[in-house]
């Protein structure tokens, strides 16, 4: 009894233990976090009456009341709907004209003049421009007098190329200012444009190529270098001192080495002073495929109204240094060469040459020019993820539509003939499967390569008279090409070489281990490559074409190649090598071939021919099995 | 147990028996048991609001208790603002210095209630709007509840109406603001000009039925000027222009806001929107704010003619692809400029419009972090958001690839490439392997990965001498993913992923790989190749190394590729992919084949005729059953792989890269790579 007794008030006094513990724990729990715990984060408060709180807008206030007179157009914010008058452009097409050089003219001034003029929207006639474009070359204080058809400065373009120029004597009134690095306190931007800051000798045309030998940064490569005051540069030492860019604190820069005159040392990102005057290493470090680094930069980047600079560059606040420089350590990998890419996109398409840098500030204004604005045009180089190039020459496009795999497969959409004789026409034409359309070619090669409307599909295969290919091969060829749209697909080869001995470039069908051109007689490629040649090329090239039409296979591979980059695509064509000499260019192909080459490659200011050694050939391309296994039968024939 | 069987057999007789203080003992105890249950229960079932912590740690009162702030008279007006400031000249980005993740830091100031001299109140203590703008930054990652280390300061005083907005007083009570110094680094959020967004009326989704009107006016207060332009247009273009006004005969009941009117038709607002395609927003007394968030959200595409008039967040979002820009001064041909517009480009703009009314206009949080989010791309631009984030709809953005290469570049044939071995145990045959690559005249270094924990390599005099430096890294764990690391040693952007026994690729062969790579910097460029197939009968995807016309993969037995994918691999493979293959010890091929496709969305390129790596004597031995798991095994790994990317990236092509010359008719010895291998 005693004991049963004892073992119930231990088990009592275990159970009270038991439940007083349980419910302390939610006590517990409930006590802790009671008053706002030091450190976190009050916030703003949760009122208890959030939901009676009254809207900002009084009942009866309607969203809109009195209206708002017009305002007439001011010249401090002009744009282009106020200070320009655009249906001059559209009626007559936007048209160019540039007043005569009164003074004697810079070097550049004769470039930037020489290039607008070879420009396909130069006009002679003052009457028919659209803008009138002057240029103030001089230096202060000796200036030529307000032009003739001045207007107001309306649809007037001063060039300026020199800073102080004319400020004083003129009102620039509505006229627009194209200024190299204008500074951005002037800068009005959309109606402004800003050319960049060009080195005395900036080549016209061509121009050298982006340094960027390689997509990643070697890694060896250091992290930053610095342009210098003095000029030159230096490579910054990255731990994280105080100073690392400071031109201040000179007294130790640890393992540095000076890089005196324009030697850009090997280095991811380039660290550029927002002042003036170094715009011009901007330039310099785009073409090396060094990353820019703004530090609060004073100046408008050039053509910042198109150019997406984000994307190539880096602008950072002078007054985080430290912040930046944490930034470009810890830069992701990715991001590094994405802008490193798009350095030597934009220096290649842009900046490379006088003639690129006024073609870019041309179209830009000519996108302006336009009535309204609204979403890119249709081109297929044009892709706004490039920084809404105005008629960009390269395809590289970081995004392009992700499209589910289809089996290719090939549909003719038309056969057109382009009948290039002065006699009319045959009346009767075999029966096809598709539409056969006849254009008059005029005897014009240009006609050949001009963006007819009948052409709906993107894929064009070109063809002689006089080729002859099998189904095989074109079906093969094709199908290669949806791979490579931005290429051309060829059989038939030829290949371009530096000729020591007489000093030029020549080219010839016999060097067969590896080609750098595709003959136009049988060649698939993209339409818009009618485009280019029709709206785009320079007008002595289109003058050349004209008056020696066999050159017009080495023009069009040039202006592949200057657009993609790369070489073209040879496919295995049935047909023995020793028929691939061309039969309009017998033989070794001739003194007059061969200078085409050479003509071709003045007019294009560089040699953008790319060689290759490879061949695209089917899967089981003349291997020892069943040629029932086989889809392109027709190709094993020896 | 003891205890309550006895109570239960012996408890009536229990209780009498006992002494008093022993009863009363008892009583007490188990009174105590029982409230303490009584305890534990309520507390279990209490409802659980007053348990859940967030609260606690948020003050709970009523707008009605603030703080009262009287303001004398003559108490400092702030200057006036400074209308040609920029963020370099006006912001004080020093206090943005010691953010961490380059993150803005925002404080806001506690609500008060400021009173004039007379005791009347400067403005309404604060709107349901400006308190859910405030709370909406409270509870992002830019808040901070400590006022020396913010870099935007946000006022609670609520300036959001400027109509009913005292101005002397507001200003002075912003002055007073402990921080305000000129009110640099302040933020103000204004809504009007500009009506407010009306986040209550009903609308439904966008309908995808025919938009009855091609252009539709709905602005009340406009310019007579414009009207008689819209008028005009409507005469001259009829049913398809349509121009409404206020209602001027409803009775006094019905909401005129929610009411348009053209002539004695009567449109609900802004439902009617939804019947046109395009719609006007022209300058008003508040340049038309109100109507284009309206005209946003039915999805209809803005035609502005307001000239000056800066289009919201028009600082990242590209309104060009949403909207159409007409000068005042071309209002007359704007329907003739707008017929010039396809059918296809308005179609997108629609999409567009209605995704920045969805992303960045739709409610008051969406507003209030889009602001932010600008100031923070403005202090930090090299950590700003980008172009196509900012524009592109998800849609756009799941849909496409950006290919991290984009760069068309053929790297120079000096840089050559490093070949990389990984190997377990297998010395001699990793020697014979070492021994055939370094013949390759553009190989430029040999990165030996050695994957054995247990076992050192061999000794160093051991090793065949070549003519290029040659290195071994060891390995911390025996794991396939090892092949793929982005080590330091990798100097060249090429790399030659080679495995310990393929001793059958000839140098020639190996040489024009590189060539063919130089060409292809993008893509895998490897030898034997597979095809992936899609099974039918099991609605699945197979694995197929027959010899096929197709290939969609190459093998990384021997496989040249850019070493950026080697950090791809390592650190951005999707989701348990790399564990997968570990633990599988099996696949990482197809793994990097998914990975190289799903990035740069382009084929592999398969060079040369080679078929298998083993010699076909050598597959014999291993039999037939073996093979057919393999087969299994490698199927798994697609479907595995294609569920984790969520879709099928690999392509496939019919071509592969041979030398120019390959198996023509021209003699062997002038021709650049005679030495290609058989199958």
């Amino acid at each position: 009894m005693q004991s049963c007794r004892r073992k119930s008030l231990w088990l009592a006094l275990l159970a009270s233990w038991l439940l007083g513990l349980l419910g302390i724990l939610p006590l517990l729990r409930l006590a802790v976090p009671t008053g706002p715990r030091a450190g976190a984060p009050q916030g703003w408060p949760r009122w208890l009456d959030a939901e009676l709180l009254q809207s900002f807008l009084q009942p009866g206030e309607l969203p809109e009341d009195a209206p708002q007179l017009r305002r007439a157009p001011r010249g401090g914010s002009c744009d282009w709907g106020a200070c320009f008058d655009t249906s001059k452009c559209r009626s007559g097409g936007f048209k160019v004209f540039v007043y005569p050089a009164a003074e004697p003219t810079s070097e550049m001034q004769h470039k930037i003049l020489a290039s607008i003029e070879g420009s396909r929207y130069h006009t002679v006639s003052p009457t028919e421009a659209c803008l009138h474009l002057l240029t103030l070359d001089a230096p202060a204080g000796a200036c030529s007098l307000v032009p003739p058809k001045w207007n107001g400065g309306k649809n007037h373009l001063v060039l300026r190329l020199h800073p102080a120029s004319c400020s004083g004597t003129f009102q620039l009134g509505w006229a627009m200012v194209a200024e190299a690095s204008p500074t951005v306190d002037t800068f009005r931007p959309g109606f402004d444009v800003a050319l960049p800051l060009l080195p005395e000798a900036h080549p016209v045309r061509g121009g050298a190529p982006g340094q960027l030998r390689q997509h990643s940064p070697h890694p060896g490569a250091a992290l930053l270098a610095l342009a210098e005051e003095r000029g030159g540069w230096r490579v910054a030492a990255t731990d994280s001192s105080a100073c690392p860019w400071d031109g201040h604190c000179e007294q130790d820069h640890g393992p540095e080495q000076t890089h005196p005159g324009a030697a850009l040392p090997n280095a991811t990102f380039c660290l550029i002073p927002g002042r003036r005057a170094d715009a011009l290493r901007f330039l310099q470090a785009l073409q090396a495929g060094c990353i820019p680094v703004l530090l609060s930069p004073r100046w408008e980047l050039p053509f910042s109204e198109v150019i997406d600079w984000t994307k190539a560059a880096i602008v950072a606040d002078k007054r985080l240094p430290l912040q930046v420089l944490a930034a470009l350590q810890e830069m992701p990998p990715t991001r590094v060469l994405a802008l490193r890419q798009q350095t030597q996109f934009l220096w290649d398409t842009y900046f490379s040459s006088v003639e690129k840098v006024i073609r870019t500030a041309l179209e830009s204004l000519r996108s302006f020019c336009r009535s309204f604005r609204t979403g890119s045009s249709e081109h297929p180089l044009t892709h706004r993820c490039c920084g809404t190039a105005p008629q960009g020459h390269s395809w590289p496009c970081p995004r392009s539509p992700r499209v589910p795999w289809t089996s290719p497969s090939i549909t003719y959409s038309r056969i057109l003939v382009l009948w290039s004789n002065d006699k009319p026409p045959p009346p009767s034409w075999p029966e096809t499967a598709v539409p056969l359309l006849v254009i008059e070619g005029h005897r014009k090669v240009s006609a050949r390569f001009f963006p007819h409307s009948a052409i709906s599909t993107d894929a064009i295969l070109s063809l002689d008279a006089h080729s002859s290919l099998s189904t095989s091969e074109v079906d093969f060829a094709f199908v290669v090409w949806q791979s490579f749209p931005e290429r051309m697909v060829g059989f038939l080869t030829w290949s371009h070489f530096w000729d020591e001995a007489q000093g030029r470039w020549g080219y010839t069908a016999e060097r067969v281990n590896e080609f750098s051109m595709v003959l136009t007689s049988a060649a698939f490629y993209h339409r818009y490559y009618h485009t280019l040649f029709t709206h785009s090329l320079p007008k002595a090239l289109r003058r050349l074409a004209e008056a020696a039409p066999h050159c017009v296979d080495v023009l069009m591979n040039f202006l592949v190649a200057a657009a993609t980059k790369l070489p073209p695509i040879k496919v295995p064509s049935g047909r023995r090598h020793e028929d691939a000499s061309p039969p309009r260019v017998p033989g070794d192909l001739g003194p007059a071939a061969r200078d085409c080459i050479d003509r071709v490659a003045a007019g294009f200011g560089h040699m953008p021919l790319v060689s290759s050694r490879l061949r695209l050939d089917p899967v089981l391309f003349k291997d020892p099995v069943s040629v029932l296994r086989k889809k392109y039968r027709g190709l094993e024939k020896p | 147990m003891c205890a309550s069987v006895k109570y239960n057999i012996r408890g009536p007789a229990l209780i009498p028996r006992m002494k008093i203080k022993h009863r009363i003992y008892y009583i007490t105890l188990f009174s105590v048991v029982l409230l303490g249950l009584i305890a534990t229960g309520v507390f279990q079932f209490w409802p659980h609001s007053i348990e859940s912590s967030n609260d606690w740690s948020v003050e709970k009162r009523s707008v009605r208790d603030v703080p009262v702030v009287r303001l004398p008279a003559d108490s400092p007006i702030p200057e006036r603002g400074d209308l040609s400031c920029r963020m370099h000249t006006c912001f004080d980005v020093y206090r943005c210095g010691f953010n961490p993740k380059n993150k803005i830091k925002v404080f806001i100031y506690s609500l008060k209630k400021y009173v004039d001299d007379s005791g009347v109140p400067v403005s309404n203590t604060i709107s349901r709007e400006y308190n859910e703008l405030l709370t909406a930054i409270s509870d992002s990652d830019y808040y901070t509840d400590d006022i020396t280390r913010a870099c935007l300061f946000v006022p609670s005083i609520d300036v959001l109406n400027q109509n009913t907005l005292r101005i002397k007083e507001t200003a002075q009570a912003l002055a007073q603001l402990s921080r305000w110094d000129r009110g640099t680094n302040h933020l103000l959020f204004n809504m009007l000009p500009g009506g407010p967004p009306d986040y209550n009326t009903a609308l439904d989704v966008p309908r995808d039925s025919p938009r009855r009107y091609f252009l539709l006016s709905s602005q009340m207060a406009l310019h007579p000027e414009y009207r008689e332009e819209l008028g005009a247009l409507q005469a001259k273009h009829g049913e398809s222009v349509l121009v409404l006004d206020k209602c001027t005969n409803l009775s006094e009941d019905v909401l005129s806001v929610r009411k348009r009117c053209h002539e004695h038709q009567v449109f609900d607002y802004p439902q009617v929107l939804q019947e046109a395609t395009f719609c006007v927003v022209l300058r008003g007394a508040r340049l038309g704010q109100a109507v284009l968030s309206d005209v946003l959200r039915a999805g209809c595409v803005p035609v502005v003619i307001a000239d000056s008039y800066i289009l919201p967040f028009s600082e990242v979002l590209d309104w060009k692809r949403a909207s159409v820009v007409v000068p005042e001064e071309k209002m007359a041909d704007v329907y003739s400029i707008l017929q010039s517009i396809p059918q296809r480009q308005i179609e997108e703009m629609q999409r567009q419009a209605r995704w920045f009314w969805e992303a960045y206009f739709q409610s008051i949080k969406a507003i209030a972090l889009a602001t932010l989010q600008i100031i923070n791309d403005r202090i930090y631009p090299y950590a700003a958001i980008s172009y196509e984030e900012w524009n592109d709809p998800p849609t756009v953005k799941w849909g496409s690839v950006s290919n991290p290469l984009f760069l068309p570049l053929i790297p120079p044939q000096s840089q050559g490439f490093t070949a990389i071995v990984l190997t377990y145990d297998r010395v001699e045959s990793l020697f014979r392997v070492i021994t055939e690559v370094s013949k390759v005249p553009s190989l430029s270094k040999l990165l030996v990965v050695w994957n054995n924990q247990n076992k050192s390599p061999p000794e160093e005099s051991l090793w065949p001498k070549i003519r290029v430096p040659l290195k071994v890294v060891r390995t911390a764990e025996n794991k396939l993913s090892n092949r793929f690391f982005p080590y330091d040693e990798i100097e060249t952007e090429a790399v030659l992923a080679i495995d310990d026994d393929i001793i059958m690729l000839t140098s020639d062969e190996l040489q024009f790989g590189y060539e063919v790579w130089r060409e292809f910097p993008d893509r895998l460029v490897g030898y034997p190749g597979r095809l992936h197939l899609w099974d039918h009968e099991m609605s699945k995807w197979k694995y197929e190394s027959e010899w096929t016309n197709e290939v969609s993969m190459v093998l990384t037995g021997a496989a040249f590729y850019h070493k950026y994918f080697n950090y791809l691999y390592t650190y951005k493979m999707p989701g348990d992919i790399k564990n997968w293959v570990d633990a599988h010890m099996n696949c990482e091929d197809i793994a990097m084949n998914f990975l190289v496709a799903n990035v740069t969305g382009k084929a592999v390129i398969k060079v040369t005729p080679r078929k298998k790596f083993k010699c076909p004597e050598c597959t014999a031995i291993d039999g037939l059953s073996l093979d057919q798991t393999h087969m299994v095994e490698r199927s798994e790994c697609i479907n595995k792989f294609a569920s984790v990317f969520g879709t099928m990236p690999l392509k496939v092509v019919e071509h592969r890269a041979d030398p120019v010359l390959y198996k023509d008719d021209f003699p062997e010895k002038l021709k650049s790579f005679p030495n290609i291998g058989s199958l």
